[in-house]
């Protein structure tokens, strides 16, 4: 019987061979679960299924778009069917039956895209996929997910197997820096996690910029004393409209961050829900500009696209000097300080304000 | 029988606004303009402010300055239990009127009998009064960077001094304030710049650049004139950003929140209080 991932392996897996024993665990469990790759059983991790349930496992060669067209009749049949293929290729090469045969029939496909975003950077623009985001969150029916770690994809890849209906959950090539240390942090198809807390501005990042985003607002803390909020928006569809209010009302200032076209990925579905709340917000969006991205590896490939920790703390201070018009709002929240609060301070300084002596640390120079 | 004063909240903020920080100011105005200063050369005296209040030990409130040979020291909100000439109030409530120009409610003068120094010592605080009571701008260069000088080092200070007296107002905005250094400044004048610092509920002032590195935000004025035109309430603070009088460096809003603060300031020391909460 496959045994659950603990942090510590977690830690040691590339994010696709967790999604690999993550779903041979799950077929263990669910007979109904069938699993299908274009001849990349090796690169995307599906190895350990394909030795316990080879009767449940197809191969059916260099040939993506048949690979989702058996998966949707599988699923037709009453299977669970899991197939997976580099991003670039399920996203585009297969659009038409991820359209049609998948998101149309509204069948149980479970997409797993792999070499997400720039992270298979040396091998170049054609296996870079910076646009599936974008693509595939226009497609009807379709639940979209870009985690932030292998945790992540495990939870993720989880809670598509429970749940009926097409899911495309986009996990990177190789390693991923480990964001969480605990599976049981209360992941949830829809919900953006908070990451950090802070009221200065918002980042929201998926995959693997959400790594990026933490440090960032580490940087922010501790060189400028400016408090980031970062969520970790790992369901982009459906995406998490009430985080997002929340972080308008409370922070003024958003910056997205994704290893993807700024053109139609998070930042766009942020933005979306931004002006449909009809509040104002300062916004940037970080990600790989309307251009080819460079070839070279994905740590610096992030840097290029100032979508590493410096680019995102650089960004940070930038938009604290973009003008906000929130309608009277002084940027600081105090009014979320309730009175109580204020009245339990104002008493313990009562005492202290009577009795302030010349030489405190905290001393006025006259 | 004297008629019974209730002495409010408000008159404690702007007596320790007018004793903690504008009193101070007479050190400046003696260093800045020998007119002055030099008249206290060659005299070695203390000088002190005060009003009587029955909300401390002791019963008293006082700003004293220990002069020697014209060198000013400054002793903010310390009672001096024997100065040689004393300025004292019956209560804070004429201090606060005294001092913001509402009235003159006369002290209680102790070294009466010296007269000169009692006259030049008038004279400077007639001198200050006049500068700090003033609605139009200054005529003169000089007096326009005075005047700068002397709300720079006011409003910032007066800030800190409110939070710490708990002003519900300001504590709203320090109690929540990551460590944070406003600063205001006029370009190429070193003299002219002062910061106040703020973190969870505590606060500092000082003159100078800030030894923090860069501040949060900065108000960078073109100059004394166009720092003047905002703090004396003369100019749109709008208008002078977009005619480069004023650099708001860092997040516009926070601007805002400043400002705020500053005006908090100004209403306890232009005595508003008094008129609006009745208590003239």
């Amino acid at each position: 019987m496959a045994v659950e991932i603990t942090a510590a392996e977690s830690t040691k897996l590339a994010t696709a061979e967790i999604f690999g024993r993550t779903i041979a665990e799950l077929g263990e469990k669910d007979s109904r679960i069938v699993c299908l790759s274009p001849d990349l059983q090796s690169s995307t991790k599906m190895g350990d299924f394909f030795k316990k349930f080879p009767e449940r496992f197809y191969n059916v060669g260099i040939a993506e778009q048949n690979m989702v067209g058996i998966a949707a009749g599988l699923a037709r049949a009453g299977m669970v069917a899991f197939a997976s293929c580099f991003s670039v290729f399920m996203s585009l090469r297969c659009l038409d039956q991820v359209h049609t045969d998948v998101c149309y029939q509204n069948v149980d496909v479970k997409l797993i895209a792999t070499h997400g975003g720039t992270s298979y950077g040396p091998a170049g623009s054609t296996h870079h996929a910076i646009e599936d985001l974008g693509v595939i969150r226009t497609l009807v029916n379709m639940t979209l997910i870009c985690p932030a770690d292998g945790l992540e994809t495990a939870n993720a890849v989880k809670a598509a197997a429970a749940t009926p209906g097409p899911f495309y959950i986009r996990i990177n090539r190789g390693f991923d820096n480990t964001v969480y240390r605990n599976p049981d942090y209360g992941f949830q198809v829809g919900k953006a996690v908070t990451m950090a807390e802070g009221n200065d501005l918002t980042i929201i990042a998926c995959g693997s910029c959400v790594y990026e985003a933490i440090q960032a607002a580490s940087i922010l803390k501790a060189e400028q004393g400016i408090n980031a909020r970062v969520l970790n928006m790992h369901t982009i569809k459906p995406i998490d409209t009430e985080a997002i209010h929340k972080a308008i009302d409370e922070t003024h200032r958003i910056i997205t961050v994704e290893d993807h076209t700024i053109i139609g990925g998070l930042g766009s579905a942020v933005a979306e829900v931004i002006a449909d709340y009809g509040k104002a917000a300062a916004f940037l969006r970080l990600g790989i500009p309307d251009k080819w991205s460079p070839i070279g590896a994905p740590e610096d490939l992030r840097a290029y696209h100032k979508i590493d920790s410096a680019g995102i703390a650089a960004s940070g201070s930038e938009i604290l000097n973009k003008t906000v018009e929130t309608g009277g709002g002084n940027g600081i929240d105090a009014g979320a300080i309730t009175q109580s609060v204020l009245e339990v301070i104002k008493s313990a300084l009562t005492v202290a304000k009577r009795t302030l002596k010349p030489g405190d640390k905290w001393d006025d120079e006259v | 029988m004297a008629e019974e004063i209730k002495i409010t909240e408000s008159d404690v903020y702007a007596a320790n606004i007018f004793l903690g920080a504008a009193v101070p100011l007479l050190r400046v105005i003696c260093e800045s303009e020998p007119k002055y200063g030099d008249k206290f050369k060659g005299k070695f005296f203390v000088f002190q402010m005060s009003a009587l209040y029955d909300g401390v030990p002791g019963g008293k409130i006082a700003t004293h300055f220990v002069v020697e040979d014209g060198k000013w020291t400054c002793k903010a909100l310390e009672v001096h239990e024997s100065p040689d000439v004393e300025f004292q109030f019956a209560n804070l409530r004429k201090l606060n009127i005294f001092m913001s120009g509402k009235g003159m409610p006369l002290p209680r003068i102790k070294g009466a009998s010296k007269l000169g120094l009692l006259i030049s010592l008038l004279g400077a605080l007639l001198r200050m009064a006049g500068l700090m009571q003033a609605t139009t701008m200054p005529v003169s260069d000089a007096d326009k960077k005075l005047l700068t000088k002397l709300y720079f080092y006011l409003l910032p200070n007066g800030i800190s001094r409110l939070s710490k007296m708990g002003q519900p107002d300001v504590l709203k905005v320090t109690s929540v304030s990551p460590d944070r250094v406003y600063a205001l400044v006029v370009n190429g004048d070193d003299e002219l710049q002062s910061w106040v610092r703020m973190k969870e509920g505590q606060t500092s002032s000082g003159r100078g650049a800030s030894k923090r590195g860069i501040p949060f935000l900065s108000m960078e004025f073109r100059d004394p004139a166009s720092a003047l035109g905002i703090l004396m309430n003369i100019d749109n603070m709008m208008d002078s950003i977009e005619t480069g009088k004023l650099l708001i460096n860092g997040a516009p809003e926070f601007g805002d929140l400043v400002g705020d603060l500053m005006f908090k300031v100004a209403y306890y020391a232009q005595g508003e209080f008094l008129v609006k909460e009745k208590l003239l």
